[in-house]
């Protein structure tokens, strides 16, 4: 055998394939790290397509199909294709704010190499999951998550803007303006006061509106089956295409200037445009009364944040003039940043005057802990099946089940509440359903026998004992009585109040497969679409028309304002 | 080594019939180097190449000739292989085995890879290559010219080229 001159020799002696093989075991640095090596380890590594590829299939373990197209899109490049699936990751998972109560609940999956963000609403038990998008975020040319849009109440209305930045532990996702000539590191958004935000938060809105041809419009935003792939292409393409021609959606300063002192004059009457994209200036206003109201609330509740010392402290406001330089452009922009949070029970801390969405950590099932993770449900026995016809349906809630040690070290599962089908909000969203200890099995027994009239009967694994949710001191401070939580033998939980007998009964959710299968309906002009500032206990993203699974416009809204008029 | 050399005892190819139970038939192994080893079927089976090859009734009286792997590697595949075939359920055994037998010096790994990647040994790919990938996880570009012997042929600015645009995979 030859002696190996130079080690490079050694790695670049296997296949293609066997690189793949090995790659798959690594991490993309590590990939660029070899590469980064030598002269002909880059120029080797760099060409070759199927070590990526293996790191596309551990970063997206989708159909291979689709991975492929993805790759047809990136130029036929995997390092393209990993760069954006590396990069965009944070991102992925699931994300919510407090308000409104009833849940809104922002999924994040992939697109069409894109990342898809949207929101379960609050509904009623049915066959397809409604969901209403919320945002994109698209990979450039190299890879790069930077193409931003925001979606609208009209379904082809795509607001353009910049993914700004992206923590790699990102735990906020916050909807922000960003200016073209701002040489400062420090983030001026912030700066700018609440009413201001809002303000030229709603005038980017007004004026950097995009809508997509009707065929484009009524297309998927994700692959439901390799069919959809083509289509999902050209829109791709076409959303590339407008986001260029339109500056990423910038505007220039006078044009924004015009538009606030515009709105300035019209005040108190809000702007509506022919679509329904509201200009909110009184409910800017409004919100603003509204913040007062609960900034004294927040001090006195538990859920007062140490969040606040943070960018957006609220002591020496910037001039909005600073801000608006001349001949500066401004744009939309997200930002995923990492905060100091403080959460209780699996629920972050929330701030009410930021546009922003706080990730809610999904624990993984382990031994020991198996039943983290996503569930949803419905109350009462027999338990709902989306195939029921009855109405009034059932409303849908969803819970993350998640485990933690208590003061004693003692482990807990708590469920916490991320969505709620009913018309009007019982307990705060994040509240938890119910908390049971798992060293401790339950005395109760299961109080029905058989599921349904077919006398099938109900088989219990094993129980555990602890609290459900009660009413307590008004709404932001639930109670607590006992109950037990059974595993079903089908893998199916119920948990049981002990004196009402009410009954909880979930299943494991694959959120994403739910979604894929599942309807969009209309989402709300951009800025309250993705976060409703508001405080709201019934549903708003209700749809005034059609949909049997949603509740009627009867629900009453408790808004500060009036006008979240949907068309 | 757990390979034997012929000793001019029968060689039952893989057409013929036989009284002898499936375990103990016997397959002759030829190296690149003209060397002969003996294994059992059922280890040569392993190997995927092989396999078909006696499926597909392509193995003479003579053996296989292997012209793509050299004696000493091939001796190794077919400690491996016996090794595995022997006692497949005592995951401990084979798993101290395993850590053992990838531990050599890398031109050696590299050679078993390309040989185990011709021979199609799936277990022992995987092995392999999950070792390569231990060695090169979360090492810095220095630390990984070391561990190769790869000589650094880029200028200081082309290296700073590289990092910068290789930051991505990095925060």
């Amino acid at each position: 055998m030859a002696a190996v001159v130079d080690g490079a020799e050694l790695i670049l002696s296997v296949p293609d394939d066997v690189l793949a093989l090995i790659s798959a075991h690594l991490r993309p640095g590590d990939l660029l790290a070899l590469s980064a090596a030598s002269r002909r380890l880059h120029a080797a590594l760099s060409a070759a397509d199927k070590p990526w590829l293996a790191q596309c299939r551990r970063l997206l373990p989708s159909s291979l199909s689709h991975l492929l197209a993805w790759r047809a899109a990136a130029g036929g490049s995997s390092l393209t294709v990993c760069r954006f699936l590396h990069s965009v990751s944070p991102l992925r998972g699931l994300w919510a704010h407090q308000n409104p109560e009833l849940g809104n609940l922002v999924a994040v999956l992939p697109g069409f190499l894109s990342l898809v963000a949207v929101r379960a609403i609050p509904q009623e038990l049915s066959p397809r999951l409604l969901w209403a998008p919320v945002f994109e975020i698209l990979a450039d040319a190299h890879g790069r998550p930077t193409l931003l849009f925001l979606h609208g109440h009209h379904p082809g209305s795509l607001f353009p803007g910049l993914l700004d930045a992206l923590n790699p532990h990102a735990n906020t996702l916050l909807l922000e303006a960003h200016a073209s000539l701002s040489s400062s590191p420090i983030q001026q958004f912030p700066r700018l006061s609440f009413g201001n935000r809002r303000r030229l938060l709603d005038a980017l809105v007004a004026s950097c509106r995009l809508t997509l041809p009707p065929d484009l419009a009524a297309a998927p935003l994700f692959a439901r089956s390799d069919e959809d792939i083509p289509v999902l292409a050209a829109r791709r393409e076409a959303m590339l295409r407008m986001h260029t021609e339109s500056g990423g959606g910038m505007v220039g300063t006078p044009e924004l200037e015009a538009l606030l002192l515009g709105a300035k004059k019209m005040l108190p009457l809000p702007a509506v445009d022919a679509t329904g994209d509201e200009v909110g200036l009184r409910r800017s206003l409004s919100a603003m009364a509204c913040r007062l109201k609960n900034g004294l609330r927040q001090m006195v509740t538990r859920s007062a944040s140490a969040n606040s010392r943070s960018e957006y402290a609220d002591s020496k406001h910037l001039p909005f003039d600073k801000f608006l330089r001349a001949g500066q452009m401004v744009g939309l922009s997200l930002r995923g940043s990492r905060v100091r949070l403080s959460t209780y029970r699996a629920w972050p801390s929330m701030n009410d005057n930021r546009l922003a969405l706080y990730k809610l950590t999904t624990q993984t099932p382990m031994p020991g802990r198996e039943y983290a993770g996503l569930w949803g449900g419905t109350f009462g026995w027999p338990p709902g099946r989306p195939e029921d016809e009855c109405k009034p349906g059932k409303a849908l809630f969803f819970l993350l089940l998640s485990y933690e040690k208590d003061s004693e070290g003692k482990l807990l599962l708590i469920a916490t509440k991320v969505l709620e089908g009913t018309h009007y909000v019982v307990h705060p969203n994040g509240s938890s359903m119910f908390v049971v200890r798992v060293g401790e099995p339950s005395t109760e027994a299961f109080p029905w026998m058989t599921e349904d009239e077919d006398s099938r009967s109900v088989d219990i694994d094993r129980s555990f004992a602890g609290e459900g949710i009660a009413s307590g001191y008004g709404f932001r401070y639930p109670g607590s009585k006992p109950g037990s939580l059974f595993v079903l033998r089908d893998g199916r939980l119920a948990f049981v109040w002990r004196d009402s007998k009410s009954v909880l009964t979930l299943q494991r959710l694959n959120l994403e497969e739910l979604l894929r299968k599942g309807e969009r309906v209309p989402a709300l002009p951009p800025i309250p679409n993705f976060v409703y500032l508001t405080k709201s206990y019934s549903n708003v993203y209700t749809v005034m028309h059609g949909s049997s699974s949603c509740s009627s416009s009867t629900s009453q809204v408790k808004d500060a304002t009036k006008g979240q008029e949907l068309r | 080594m757990a390979a034997t050399t012929a000793d001019g005892s029968k060689v039952v190819g893989g057409g013929e019939k036989s009284n002898v139970d499936e375990e103990s038939k016997m397959i002759t192994l030829f190296s690149s180097d003209g060397e002969r080893f003996e294994v059992t079927q059922e280890a040569a089976a392993m190997s995927q190449t092989i396999h078909h090859m006696m499926e597909d009734g392509c193995v003479d009286d003579e053996g296989v000739h292997l012209p793509n792997v050299g004696s000493s590697i091939l001796a190794m595949v077919i400690e491996y292989c016996n090794r595995h075939v022997a006692s497949p359920d005592e995951k401990e055994d084979i798993r101290s085995f395993d850590a053992g037998f990838v531990n050599v010096e890398h031109h050696t790994l590299f050679d078993i890879i390309r040989a185990a990647n011709y021979l199609d040994v799936k277990e022992l790919m995987d092995l392999c290559c999950q070792t390569v990938a231990d060695s090169i996880k979360s090492k810095s570009v220095e630390e990984i010219r070391e561990l190769f012997g790869i000589v650094n042929d880029f200028t200081p600015e082309e290296e700073a080229e590289i990092r910068k645009e290789n930051q991505w995979a990095f925060e």
